[in-house]
This record gives C-alpha cells, structure tokens and sequence, in this order.
C-alpha cells in the first residue's frame, strides 16, 4: 500500500524498444494493489544522482493470457464453471509525462531506476513552485491542494503568471451544474484578496453577474464542511466571505425597483443603481445599434454628435441654442432640426448630412432609452461604477442578469472599457483588476459576427496582462470560444468535462485516461495548466466561503415589486431606518416620477447624514398652486339683476 | 473419477533451472560459467507469492585438470569454483558435458534445498515439483505431501496392454497407481493422468505422471489428487508449448527464476 510521499518506492521505471523511456515520457510499473491513480506525482531517482518529477497521465493493468481464446480453452466454453485457482499474474503499467528534470541540463531520457511517490517539498519542485513560492519575494496564489497517495499539499499559481505582466488572465471551463466554474473563481478571488503580495500592488474584481443570483451574496458567509476547513487551512486561507463588496444593478423598467435577486429588505440598500445618460451610451453605439445600421454616413453624424452637440452648447441654424446632456434634450435637438428643415422650404441636408441619415439616427438613438430601460435613463441622471476610486481587495458585483443580451452586451463593453481607460492613465485606484465573465461563448463565440463585445475581449486578452485588466472567464464549452481568447489565458482550468467536447481538438493533448478522469471528475476538483506546470495538474478546492446563490435565495428570497412610492419609501428606509414614510411620501407628493427618481439616485449615490433632508432637497422648488376660488363663494358670479322686456 | 475439484489451500510449486556457457579454455580444457536456481511459489488465496528462492553462479572446471596457477587465476573472479568429473581423457565436447552435469546436479541440491526450506515452514503444505522425485530421494520418507508432475515420456515403465491404457486414457481420467524405484532404495508411487483429450492430437498430448512417496495415503488420494491437478488447468499455460502438460503455477515459477537471471542470458 502507497503512503504518502515518505520516500517509499512505489514502482520501478521498464523501458523496451517498443515502449522506451524518453525525456518526456516513461513508463512504471507498480504493485496491484497500489492506491497511485491517474493524475498522481511521482519522482524518478537515477543513482547518478539525477532526479525527474513526472505525473502519471495514463495507466494500463494486463495478464499474461496472449488471447482470450485461451481463457475458453481453460474454462471449456463454460464461464461458469470451476474457478481457477491461480489469478494470472497481472501488471499495473502506468504512463508518466516528465514535469521537471534536476539538473534541467542536458535533457535526457528517464533512468530506469525506482519510482517513489512525490512528497510535499517534491511537489513544489516538480511544479517550479520552489521559484515562486519559496524565494525572498514570493508570488504565490493557492489554487487548490494536490492529494494523492494520503499526501495533502498545497498548489500555488504564480501571481505573475495569473494577473500579470508575465502573463496573465484565467479561463475555466466545465459542465455547468457542478458548481465547479463560479464556485473557483469564488475562491481564486478570496485566495488572490488574502495572498497577493504587497509588493504586487492593489487588486480589485469587477464580477458581471449574468445568470440567476450566482454572485449575489459574495458578502454573506457560507456553509462549509469541517473537509473545507482543513483545505482552507491546508492552503493557508482564511475562510470568511468577501469584507468590501458593492452591488449595482439597474432599474427595472418602472425605473424605481432594482433588477436584481438581491432585492431582500435586508440587503437592497447595499445595491446601488446602475444608470447612465446619453454620454455614456453614445460613446458605444456601435454595441447598441445593428451592424447593418452603421453605414459611413451614420457613422459620420454620430461622431458629429459626439464630437460637437453632447455636454456642448450648440446652436442650431435657426437660433436655437441646445446643451444636449440627455435623451430628452437629444429628442429636442433632432425636432428643431427637423422643424427648422421644414420651414426652411424643401432641403433634404443640414450640415452635410441627409435628413433621411438623421433619421435613421434620431430613430435608433432615441429608441435606446425604451430598449434598455431601467439602464439608459432620458433625463441624464447618472449613477456608475467608481471610476477612479476603486478600493484595493474590493468586489464590484454589476447584476445584469436581469437584462437582454443588448443592455448586457452594452454594460460590459462600457465597463470594462472605462477599467482600460482608466489602467492605461494609472488612475483607477487599484493597480490591477480581475474582470470575471460568465457565459464567455456568448460574448466571444468561436464562430459568429465580429461584434464590438469580442474585439473587445480579444483586446484585453491580448494587451490586459500590461495594464493589469486580468480576465477569468468561464465558459461550459471552450471549443466554443474563440481561439485567441483562450489561447492568451495564461492559466486554465478545467472542472468536470463533457465528453464531445473532450473530442474537439483543442484536448488533443491530453491523454485518454486524463480525459476520462476529466469526465468524472468530482466537484470540488479541477485540472489546473500553468506556465509554469509542464503538464497539467489535478488539485481539490474548498468550496468558497460566500453564501451560493440558491442558498441565499432561500435565505433572503427576493422582495416582489412595489408601487412606486413605496419603492422609493424602502429604498431610502434601507439608507437610514429612521426615516419616517409618511414624510417622505408627503416630499413626494405632486411631484414627477422622474424628479423622484433623480433626487433617489442623488440620495443613494450621497448616503448623506440626513436621508429625508437630502432627498427633499434635491426634489427640488415646487411651484405652489393658488386657490382661485374664495371659500364659501360660488365659481359664477350672477349677472346684476335688470329689466328684461323680451323675458317672458 | 469425477471432475476436477478444487484444491488444498495450502499448495506450493517448486522448480528450477539452470545455464551454463563455456567462457574459455585452459588448452584443452573448458572453463564452463554456470548459474543455478529453484524457487517455490507458495498460492495464497488466488495469488502465487514467492515462498522461497536460491540462485548461485558458479565456475565449473576439473580441478585436477588444471595448474595450481590457474585455480588461482579462476579464485581471483570472486566467483565460486565447482569441481566436475574429468574423464578418462580430454575431450573438448564430453569434457563440457561432464561440466553441464555438474551444473545439474547442483541445481538438483538446490530444488532440494528449496523443498526443505519449504516444508520445515509449512510442513502441511503441498509441494507441486516439476518433474520427478528421483533427485528429492531424502525427502520422500518425511514430505509425504510432495508430488512430483512429469511432462516428458522418455522413459517407459509400463509395457503392451498396460502401456496401450496409459497412454490412451481419455480425457479427466487416471491409471491406477503403480510403484517405481528411485534412487536405489526409494520408490515412489506414480500414476498417468490425461489432462486434456488426445483425440485428433498426439498420444501424448495432455498426459502427465504424477509421483508420490510411496505411502498409503497416496494410494487414497489419487483420485482426490488427480482431481484438483484437473482443476489446474486453468489458467491455461499457453502460449507456452507445453500447456497442455504445463500448470500454470509451475510455469510462473519457470517465469519468476528466467526473469532473475537477469544478464545471464
């Protein structure tokens, strides 16, 4: 029986012509009843002193019968007869792809020499986990805990190889159900947060949330087993769920109730709006409009748009100044145009461009606000991510689960292009950004249009690792992301497989009985490559200690939709549970929905002291009506009594 | 005699080899390298496990043949020196044949030693040999679990009528028992056993003999014997040749000393 990694030997390097020991692969035998399994880490020791790391990638069990005919020959044609005595002799024959020479220099085959189970200090050196774990300035992130043969040890990435510049980026990929995908990058994010290296700089993960309540409770603790506990421990990790977490979701199309599962009593308050104006859509038409609408001519006004017209004072030709801030001012602009256009007689152009080119846009543009309502306001109140004052280990969690594919496909090419902007200028308040994508075959499909969304991937793919816009995405099937995209990913992992997509190409590489192990895995199990893993490598992970979304459904079930007032009543009660309803329903009364919705926004942006204060305040002047009528007096006032000769 | 049936758990196989080469000559002379081992193969459960095992390599020569100088020379290998008979005169090829039956011999005494070591261990065990008991005579009055399994014919103890039956025994069938002398004083008793049918074969084709120490007990037991070596057939011992003769346990022995001789050959 194999213990754990104690120097024992397990098994002894054979080597023929037909199946010879290489530099890169090598094959041992071992005992029959040996606990060595696929995905197992042995060392090789030559007596020159040479040493090799190898993990066992494939094994074979075989008898000496050279056909089954001879088996029918002992038993008579009858399988059920007399048993015979002896069990043939039988040979575990394992596979194993050299992870590491010591010396690396010069390669060379593997000795046939004993074959010992790898014991912890083994492991990091197999790994190359020794020049980045134990070094003066280490770099290392837990990925999870490798355990064969009763030997528990810790498997670290390399930061510099995870979030960059070596390389940088993360993508898994696995069967979805098995709460393997989101539950990794869960505890990928807390590993990071508790273990990145001061000298590595500020951290910070913007999670797009776009199925179900997945990521919705990342600030609420969850169950763990007392299994978890020692992983955790092993792994040196404290489990507890993320300390700095904001939500933002946007508004459901009444503009008051969030869109979000995280709309429990207790936890709306911490959800803040996500809502944007003109000037944040129009700088990413191209997400919001068709392909085939964005013809030269189109494209020229909305730069013009862009360029001269929004958050500028612009006069028109026929004396009207306009200072476009919203869709509503926007709407304002393109009907004196058109007035102006009309009146001036029969001319088709203004400024070079056609009236049929403006409509088109006036037509898209202004039919955005209703397409993504809830995101896109009219009246150009602004409420967004914190730009420039993102906080070091926090979490911003953007719930967009609720949306259609155009507000999703809209909220993260925005999002993730201010991360960019802001990295490249050094002002975003963090040095690096871990930006984790669910579903990425839907934003960067391996075949399909070439929409804005996956240029934009491919962007950060490509050029992230410089700027410290980390990627970790998930996908059920990788074969159906683009190539580029999973091929920048530094680190790849793998949960349990489906076995059609085992067959794509792309896990030529792996060997048959890896692939198999890939399809049964376990949960709480992945496949980890790495650069610096020279093949990949099996580790077990806690699951995270944030509550899941089910559960917390359960916990904190979703609060149904409310009447306008009593939206805004809860939403401001959630700020500060002094305030009084009926005062803030009275503040409200008369006024628009739209000058509610603003001076809400205002009030959840500020958190101020003083709630209702601030919220009245910024509902702004109201004009009091005036009592035409005197009390008591009737609205007619009688004509004077006189002589009427024709009265009858 | 009824089908096969199982066996006694506590069964053991013994057997051995031997090789020899000759490495030069000292004129006439040869100097002949020779390596001997036995082992047994005790079954536990359903798995063979190594009960016991002995190897030795050796120089053979005539001692008298050769110069105090040359003994020396051959002491100087480290390996040890085996006396052989020397005949009458020298003879390159007889000279080796003399050398080869010293290599033999010895491989008998090392079966022996092997047998012995066993049985002081496992004194109720069965010991299964591969071929007779003639050179296992000293054991034969205090082993009387020892069976002998002869897969070659050469020789021919029984004569017409008696003869015709032996060899045409149909399948699962035996002949009776009849004694045989070895080694002088010794006999054993020993019977035919068909293991799989002759017929459209050769004759001889699945036919073994079985010896015992002439003891009672072995007169009672030839049927019960001879069953459970029926019930050794399977595994079959193919692709080896001798399969329909060779258990399959005698020929992992066989396996287990050629694959510990290593360089030898």
């Amino acid at each position: 029986m194999i213990r754990g990694g104690n120097g024992e030997t397990i098994g002894r390097v054979v080597a023929t012509e037909a199946l010879p020991a290489g530099p890169h692969q090598f094959h041992f035998w071992t005992a029959t009843d040996t606990t060595l399994g696929i995905g197992a880490i042995v060392r090789v020791d030559a007596d020159s002193g040479r040493r090799v790391y190898a993990v066992v990638v494939d094994g074979r069990a075989y008898s000496d019968l050279a056909t089954p005919l001879h088996e029918v020959v002992a038993a008579e044609g009858d399988p059920s007869g007399v048993p015979a005595p002896t069990r043939r002799t039988e040979v575990r024959l394992w596979t194993a792809a050299v992870l590491r020479h010591e010396p690396e220099e010069p390669v060379q085959p593997v000795p046939l020499a004993e074959v010992r189970l790898a014991s912890q200090a083994d492991v990091e050196m197999a790994l190359r986990m020794d020049g980045y774990v134990r070094c003066e300035q280490p770099t290392g992130i837990p990925v999870g805990v490798y355990r064969a043969g009763g030997l528990t040890a810790p498997v670290s990435l390399d930061a510099d190889f995870l979030l960059g510049p070596e390389s940088a980026h993360l993508n898994i990929s696995g069967v979805s159900g098995l709460a393997t995908k989101t539950s990794a990058v869960e505890f990928m994010l807390a590993s990071i947060f508790q273990r990145l290296p001061s000298h590595k700089g500020s951290v910070a993960a913007v999670c797009f949330n776009v199925k179900g309540p997945d990521l919705c409770f990342l600030d609420q603790p969850g169950e763990l087993t007392e299994a978890d506990r020692e992983l955790y421990a092993a792994l040196e990790i404290e489990p507890r769920p993320f300390d700095g977490v904001q939500y933002f979701a946007p508004f459901k199309p009444d503009g008051v109730n969030l869109n979000t599962l995280r709309s429990h009593a207790e936890l709306v308050g911490s959800v803040q709006p996500l809502v944007w104006g003109l000037r944040e859509v129009l700088n990413y038409h191209e997400v919001l409009l068709n392909r085939d609408d964005i013809d030269a001519k189109a494209d020229a006004f909305l730069d013009f748009l862009a360029d001269r017209v929004v958050e500028k004072e612009f006069r028109d030709d026929w004396g009207g100044t306009h200072r476009v801030r919203s869709f509503a001012d926007l709407e304002r602009l393109f009907r004196s145009i058109f007035d102006g256009l009309e009146q001036a007689g029969r001319s088709d152009v203004w400024r070079t461009h056609h009236i049929a080119t403006i409509r088109k846009v006036r037509n898209r543009l202004i039919n955005i606000s209703t397409r993504c309502r809830g995101l896109v306001t009219d009246d150009g109140s602004v409420n967004d991510l914190p730009f420039g004052a993102f906080e070091d280990r926090a979490v911003y969690v953007l719930d967009v689960s609720g949306m259609d594919q155009l507000g999703q496909d809209l909220v993260f090419t925005r999002v993730v292009s201010m991360l960019r902007e802001h990295l490249e200028r050094g002002d975003l308040g963090v040095e690096h950004v871990v930006v984790f994508v669910d579903e990425l075959n839907k934003y960067a499909p391996a075949d399909g249009p070439d929409t804005y969304v996956r240029k934009m991937l491919l962007d950060i793919s490509e050029r992230g690792r410089y700027l410290g816009l980390v990627l970790f995405a998930a996908q059920q099937f990788r074969s159906q992301v683009h190539r580029r995209i999973v091929g920048n990913a530094g680190t790849m992992v793998f949960g349990r497989m489906d076995m059609d997509e085992l067959a794509t190409p792309g896990y030529q590489v792996l060997s048959p009985a890896t692939k198999i192990k890939l399809a049964t895995l376990p949960k709480g199990e992945l496949m980890v490559r790495h650069p610096h893993f020279t093949q990949p490598v099996f580790v077990r992970f806690p699951r995270p200690a944030v509550m899941s979304g089910p559960a917390g459904v359960r916990r904190y079930p979703p609060a149904a939709d409310v009447p306008f007032e009593e939206a805004v009543v809860r939403q401001l009660a959630a700020l500060d549970r002094r305030v009084s309803p009926a005062r803030i329903k009275d503040s409200m009364a008369g006024r628009r929905e739209e000058d509610v919705r603003r001076a809400l926004l205002a009030t959840k942006r500020a958190r101020p002291d003083d709630v209702v204060g601030f919220f009245t305040a910024n509902l702004g002047r109201t004009v009091a009506r005036e009592q035409v009528r005197r009390e008591g007096s009737s609205a007619t006032i009688p004509l004077r009594q006189v002589e009427d000769p024709y009265a009858t | 005699m009824g089908g096969p049936a199982p066996p006694p758990e506590q069964t053991a196989f013994l057997d051995g080899i031997q090789r020899y080469a000759v490495e030069g000559r000292f004129g006439l002379v040869p100097v002949v390298r020779g390596y001997v081992a036995a082992a047994a193969l005790r079954r536990e459960g359903d798995r063979l496990r190594l009960a016991e095992h002995e190897a030795e390599e050796m120089i053979v020569v005539p001692l008298e043949r050769i110069s105090p100088g040359q003994r020396q020379a051959l002491a100087d290998t480290g390996i040890p020196l085996l006396d052989c008979e020397a005949g009458e005169r020298a003879h390159p090829v007889v000279d080796v044949q003399l050398a080869a039956r010293a290599v033999e011999r010895r491989r008998e005494e090392l079966e022996v030693a092997v047998a012995t070591a066993l049985l002081r261990s496992e004194p109720d065990s069965w010991l299964v040999v591969d071929g007779g008991l003639g050179g296992l005579t000293h054991l034969l009055g205090s082993a009387p679990r020892v069976l002998g399994l002869i897969k070659s014919h050469e020789t021919q103890f029984l004569d017409g009528p008696d003869l015709e039956v032996a060899v045409t025994l149909p399948e699962g069938h035996r002949s009776s028992v009849f004694a045989r002398r070895v080694g002088g004083r010794s006999s054993v008793y020993t019977w035919y056993l068909r293991l799989w049918s002759w017929e459209d074969r050769d004759l001889l084709h699945g036919l073994v003999r079985i010896e015992r120490p002439a003891t009672d007990a072995a007169l009672a037991e030839a049927t019960a014997v001879s069953r459970w070596l029926l019930a050794e057939r399977a595994p079959l011992s193919a692709p080896d040749g001798r399969w329909d003769r060779l258990l399959y346990p005698i020929r992992q022995v066989e396996t287990f000393l050629r694959a510990q001789v290593g360089g030898w050959w």
